[in-house]
């Protein structure tokens, strides 16, 4: 049985926006898997469905086999969630804070009491715990919703954003936890991330989610895959669709190069980078040519007509 | 930091009163969140207490009036003391769905219904406590009550349902306002207003004619009526709700209507809320 299941899930809010429309993924047990799209592209929202605060207008998802419409306590017994915001209760210490989660979910007292020492020393909470949470730093408070949504040993973990709004140092150690959670081979992870390096190192398989369709779903290295070794960036002084035909023409540029404004990506295939580069040179059609290796930006790029780092 | 390590499931918690437990973590929650801002506790008390020993006995000894209206207004300042506090415990649902915690409790495998209720298990019992300060104080202030052990009763019902149906109020505000300034601005008419026309500083019968039915359909009026009748033995607010000369029969009835409003206002508070936590 899949860890997640969903199929035709659609969230239409009040007022027309049509937020996602209609998707359709499977998570397999264990495995950790990304939805990547810039702000507004639906993520959030499917996190709220799958986490049961967001009512779906329309299809279904399961969590280890139960419907969160039909069996939300059931759904919501198994999984945790790590929000975007930072949602704890900040005069209450970290410790508390994380003994409440214990008790809600009907954690056994000495297992919980087991469990949050063992979060405690493997988050680097240990200084903190006992502090009230409103004197804790951001990438602090992190850690401890983190370790908070742990304590249940869930089944499923949704973590939304997880590195959003911290400072890069805080990031990369974020990072450095969450690839550790990989190492729990029975929690699956639902992670949603508009940052490219996140989704590329932590996850198994991605969909890029776009104006909240999933455009495309798969892993990291395939995805990079469709776009060949390497590709040549180059920008045009005319129209950048005739200068596009004739790479076309001269069959440099096959049928998933494109074009943004005036810069056109285009894979290499069958030709080397110095090869093409001389080949396009030749043509004088670019100002500017690099080559360099794909990243998930351009299949972003390639898929959607946007940058994701602009879109975020 | 490290790598978690591999862990086998926890094992749940599975006693016989376990649907209990739940609920007794949120309200345990919410006590220590509210133990946290004393002045969360205090500040309701200032206004009822101002006017039970300051302004009581300054209107007594203004009017000429007997000794039983400091009893009179002191058990009407509860009537003042019940609204503002759980109001004031309504502003907490609103720092927790803006600042606080909520969504994780949202996310938790337990029914929402119980976030609610375990909020106002808390506003109850500050309230409770509120209410035994503030009658502490008037008689050590000397103010007279005269509660036997029968009637008490009827004020300790009318008092708690009261409670309930008012926090259902704050409850359902909170859900439905967006911000705390939204909340406080109608605090007022909510909490203080009905005050002036239930009976609290003066009987009802003075009122002018539409004045005095608005008054008769106020909970509030019910509520202060049962509670002179409990603590001072005084039926008179009861006969001039409902015209009969049984007290115990217009103590049932009006208890009756503060019971409807209670699971009334409740019942829409976990509704309104449960309707707003799912987008």
């Amino acid at each position: 049985m899949n860890a997640i299941e969903v199929h035709g899930l659609r969230k239409t809010y009040p007022g027309g926006v049509e937020a996602v429309r209609g998707i359709d993924f499977d998570v397999a047990p264990g495995e950790v898997f990304g939805l990547l799209g810039p702000n507004g592209a639906g993520k959030s929202t499917t996190i709220g469905m799958l986490t049961t605060t967001v009512a779906p207008t329309a299809g279904s998802a399961r969590l280890g086999g139960f419907d969160v419409s039909r069996e939300p306590l059931e759904a919501r017994r198994i999984s945790s969630v790590v929000f975007q915001d930072p949602v704890v209760d900040r005069a209450l210490t970290g410790r508390r804070n994380l003994e409440l989660h214990a008790r809600l979910w009907r954690v056994e007292p000495a297992a919980a009491h087991a469990r949050i020492g063992e979060l405690i020393d493997v988050l680097g909470l240990g200084g903190l715990v006992d502090r009230t949470v409103s004197t804790y730093s951001g990438g602090e408070r992190r850690r401890l919703e983190i370790a908070r949504a742990l304590v249940s040993a869930p089944r499923v973990l949704f973590l939304d954003e997880p590195t959003v709004g911290l400072d890069p140092r805080v990031r990369h150690e974020l990072l450095d936890v969450i690839a550790g959670l990989r190492e729990r081979s029975e929690m699956t992870i639902l992670l949603t991330t508009h940052y490219l390096d996140e989704a590329e190192r932590l996850c198994d398989r991605i969909a890029i989610v776009h104006a909240g369709n999933i455009v495309a779903l798969d892993t990291p290295r395939a995805l990079l895959d469709g776009l060949g070794n390497e590709l040549v960036e180059l920008r045009v002084e005319g129209e950048p669709e005739a200068a596009l035909a004739v790479l076309r023409a001269e069959r440099i540029a096959g049928d998933d190069a494109f074009s943004v404004g005036s810069t056109l990506t285009v894979p290499l295939r069958g030709h080397g980078a110095a090869e093409a580069l001389a080949l396009i040179g030749g043509l004088g059609l670019g100002q500017t040519l690099t080559t360099r290796r794909p990243t998930l930006d351009d299949v972003y790029l390639r898929l959607t007509g946007d940058r994701l780092a602009a879109a975020a | 930091m490290t790598a978690i390590a591999p862990t086998l499931p926890l094992s749940r918690r599975r006693a016989p009163m376990a649907g209990l437990a739940p609920l007794a973590t949120l309200a345990r929650r919410r006590f220590q969140l509210t133990t946290r801002t004393p002045r969360e506790l205090v500040v309701p008390l200032l206004t009822p207490i101002m006017f039970a020993l300051v302004i009581a006995p300054a209107l007594k000894e203004a009017l000429h009036a007997s000794i039983s209206y400091e009893s009179f207004v002191a058990v009407g300042t509860i009537g003042l003391l019940i609204p503002l506090n759980t109001m004031f415990a309504g502003l907490g649902v609103i720092v927790d769905r803006e600042s606080g915690a909520q969504r994780e409790l949202l996310a938790a495998p337990v029914p929402r219904a119980l976030l609610v209720v375990g909020n106002l298990l808390v506003a109850l019992a500050t309230t409770a406590l509120q209410v035994v300060v503030l009658i502490g104080a008037a008689r050590a202030r000397g103010i007279e009550f005269d509660a036997s052990a029968v009637h008490i009763w009827w004020f300790i019902g009318a008092a708690t349902l009261f409670a309930i149906g008012m926090y259902g109020t704050a409850e359902t505000l909170a859900s439905r306002v967006p911000k705390q300034e939204e909340y406080i601005a109608r605090v007022p008419a909510i909490a203080i207003l009905p005050w002036f026309l239930a009976g609290a500083l003066f009987p009802i019968t003075a009122l002018p004619t539409f004045l005095h039915w608005v008054s008769r359909c106020l909970p509030l009026t019910h509520g202060l009526a049962l509670m002179r009748y409990g603590l001072l033995g005084d039926s008179s607010g009861l006969h001039a709700i409902w015209g009969m000369s049984d007290p115990t029969a217009m103590a049932a009835l009006s208890l009756g209507v503060v019971a409807l409003f209670a699971t009334a206002l409740m019942a829409v508070s976990i509704r309104v809320f449960t309707r707003a936590a799912m987008r």
